[in-house]
C-alpha cells in the first residue's frame, strides 16, 4: 500500500507518526511500530526525491486526423 | 491585349467558315490560352483587402480551406492554402465577417474564379469582444470558473507537461526554473502553435495527448504574451473546453496581457511568466530535504528518548526486583535456620544425649550422697560407739540405697538408645570406624554403613548424599 504513496501523502504519514510517538501515548510495542513505520516513511519521502530522472522528453505532434 | 488581330490561324479556306465576317476573322484561342489570358489579366489584383462573411467553410485533403465570401449581393470562392492557413491569425469561421487579404486568380481546370486568401484579420474587435464575454458569460453559467471545481496541483509531480513553443524564451525559463528548483524533475514538451489559426486545435490536441499518455501528471501552458489577436487561441471554445476536459491539472502562463484569457479563468492555477508557473508546479528540492531531515533527527531523537525512558523503567524495576527477592529469600531462610535448630532440639539422639548427661549427673550426686553420708554415720558412730548399728544402718542404707539405684537404672534403660531403637529410630554408623553419623555430610556415596535398629543391626552402603 504504501508503495503507492505520493511524497506528500509519504510526508503527512511521516508527521503524523511523528506526532504519536511524541505524544508519549503509545505502548512500546506501539512505539517501536511507529519508529518503523516512520523510517518507511522516510525511506519513501527519500526515494520520491530521487526517483524524478532529469530529462526533457519531446513529443513530437501528431499530424491532425481530422 | 495581347494577341489581339493576329495571323489568321491556318490560313485557307474562309468559305468553309461562314459564320465568321473576314474582318472577324482571326485565328480563335484555345481555352486554355484564354484562361492563361484572363490569369494575366487578373495579375493586378493582389494584395488585395476584402471584406465579406464566410460560408461553405470546407477543409481540403491538401490542407486547404475552400469557402465561399459574400456580402449580400456578390460572392466569390475563396482558398486558403495549407501554407498560408498555418499563419494567419485565425481561420475564417461560417457567418462571421473577415478582412482578408489576398490576390485573385482563375484556375484553368476548374474554370472558377477563386480569391486566394493569406491572411484573415477580424473585421471588428469589438464583436469579437463581445463574443468573448458572451462565451466566458456561458462558462461562468456552468461553474467553469468556481474554485471548487479547480483541480488541486500535485506537491511533487513526478513530471512535469509544457504546452509550448519549442523554441524560444518561454521553454527556457521553465526548463531553467524547474531544474534549478529541483534538479532531476523530469520535463515532457508538447511542442504546440501557440499563436495562429492552427493553434487552437494544436492546444487541444496536446492537452488530449497529456491527459491519455499520462506521463506527466501536471500541465503548463505557456506562451509570452501578445496582443488581443494573438492571444485568440486562449480565448477560444476549443481550447477552454479541452481545459475543462483535462483531468491533470493545468497551469497557464500566458504572459502579461492586457486582459485574463478564457484559458487562465478556466485552467487550475494561473501564473503569468514561466518563472512563475515552474516555481508554482515544482517544489524547491533543498527545502524539501531539509524539512526531511528535521523530521529524520526528531525521529531520531524520539527512538532515543523512549528507549532510554523504557531503559531507565527497567533498571528501576529491576533494583526493585532485586530488594524484593532478598526479602523473599531472607524470611524463609530465617525460618529454615529456626526449624533447624528446633528440629536438632528433638531429635532423639540429642535426647538421648541429654538423658544420658542428666543420668551421669544423678548418679554422680548419688555417690557423692553417699559419700557424705557415710562420712556423716562414721562420725556418729565414733561418737555414740554403737559398731553394730552403724553397721546395720549401714547395711540398710546400702540396700535402700541399692533399691534406689535399681530404680533409677530401670528409667536409664527405659531410656537408653536401644530403647529408643524399639521405637523405630535407628543409629546409623560409619562401619569402618564404628562413628555415629549424625550429619548427611559426614557421609559420602558408596560409603559402607551399619544401621542399628531396635533388633538387630544392617549393614549397607550410601548411594545418595543430600547435605
Amino acid at each position: 500500500m504504501s508503495e503507492q504513496l505520493t511524497y506528500e501523502q509519504a510526508m503527512d504519514k511521516l508527521e503524523e507518526t511523528l506526532k504519536r510517538m511524541e505524544s508519549d501515548k503509545l505502548s512500546l510495542d506501539e512505539a517501536v511500530k511507529a519508529a518503523e513505520d516512520a523510517q518507511k516513511y522516510f525511506r519513501i519521502c527519500v526515494q520520491r526525491l530521487e526517483e524524478a530522472r532529469k530529462r526533457i522528453e519531446v513529443r513530437a505532434e501528431t499530424e491532425p486526423t481530422e | 491585349m495581347g494577341r489581339s488581330a493576329a495571323q489568321p490561324p491556318g490560313g485557307g479556306d474562309r468559305k468553309l467558315i461562314p459564320v465568321l465576317k473576314p474582318e472577324e476573322a482571326q485565328r480563335p484561342y484555345t481555352v486554355t490560352e484564354l484562361a492563361n489570358e484572363i490569369r494575366r489579366e487578373l495579375r493586378p489584383l493582389t494584395a488585395l483587402l476584402l471584406k465579406g462573411e464566410v460560408s461553405g467553410m470546407k477543409r481540403g485533403t491538401a490542407g486547404h480551406y475552400n469557402f465561399s465570401i459574400q456580402d449580400g449581393l456578390s460572392r466569390l470562392d475563396a482558398v486558403l492554402f495549407a501554407d498560408d492557413s498555418r499563419r494567419v491569425t485565425t481561420l475564417p469561421e461560417d457567418g462571421q465577417v473577415f478582412i482578408f487579404r489576398g490576390r485573385v486568380d482563375f484556375f484553368g481546370k476548374t474554370g472558377r474564379l477563386s480569391f486566394i486568401v493569406d491572411q484573415v484579420e477580424f473585421d471588428d474587435v469589438g464583436k469579437l469582444r463581445a463574443r468573448l464575454e458572451e462565451l466566458k458569460r456561458r462558462l461562468e453559467l456552468e461553474g467553469a470558473f468556481d474554485p471548487k471545481r479547480k483541480r488541486s496541483l500535485p506537491f511533487l509531480p513526478h513530471n512535469v507537461a509544457l504546452l509550448t513553443s519549442p523554441t524560444g524564451a518561454v521553454i527556457n525559463d521553465l526548463q531553467e526554473t524547474i531544474w534549478d528548483r529541483y534538479p532531476n524533475m523530469g520535463i515532457v514538451l508538447y511542442p504546440v502553435q501557440v499563436q495562429g489559426a492552427g493553434a487552437p486545435m494544436s492546444v487541444t490536441r496536446a492537452l488530449r495527448r497529456c491527459n491519455q499518455e499520462k506521463v506527466a501528471d501536471v500541465i503548463v501552458l505557456a506562451r509570452g504574451g501578445g496582443s488581443f489577436e494573438e492571444m485568440y487561441a486562449f480565448n477560444t471554445e476549443l481550447v477552454a473546453r479541452a481545459i475543462l476536459d483535462s483531468r491533470l491539472p493545468v497551469v497557464t502562463a500566458l504572459g502579461h496581457t492586457s486582459d485574463r484569457t478564457v484559458a487562465d479563468m478556466v485552467g487550475d492555477a494561473e501564473c503569468r511568466t514561466p518563472t512563475e508557473a515552474g516555481a508554482r508546479v515544482v517544489p524547491k528540492k533543498a527545502d524539501l530535504l531539509t524539512s526531511l531531515r528535521e523530521r529524520r533527527r526528531r525521529l531520531e531523537r524520539e527512538v532515543g528518548r523512549r528507549l532510554s525512558r523504557e531503559m531507565d523503567g527497567l533498571k528501576s524495576l529491576r533494583m526493585r526486583l532485586l530488594r524484593l527477592l532478598t526479602t523473599l529469600i531472607q524470611r524463609p531462610a530465617d525460618r529454615v535456620a529456626r526449624a533447624q535448630a528446633d528440629l536438632a532440639k528433638l531429635s532423639p539422639v540429642h535426647q538421648i544425649e541429654r538423658r544420658e548427661l542428666g543420668l551421669r549427673e544423678q548418679q554422680r550426686r548419688l555417690r557423692a550422697a553417699v559419700t557424705l553420708r557415710l562420712q556423716v554415720s562414721r562420725g556418729r558412730l565414733a561418737a555414740t560407739g554403737g559398731q553394730e548399728r552403724i553397721e546395720r544402718a549401714l547395711a540398710n542404707r546400702i540396700t535402700e540405697e541399692a533399691r534406689r539405684l535399681e530404680g533409677q537404672r530401670r528409667r536409664l534403660v527405659a531410656l537408653s538408645p536401644e530403647s529408643v531403637l524399639t521405637r523405630g529410630y535407628s543409629i546409623t554408623r560409619d562401619a569402618a570406624t564404628g562413628v555415629i553419623l549424625r550429619s548427611a555430610a559426614q557421609a559420602s556415596v558408596e560409603q559402607k554403613v551399619t544401621i542399628q535398629l531396635g533388633s538387630g543391626t544392617l549393614g549397607g552402603r550410601v548411594e545418595e548424599v543430600e547435605a
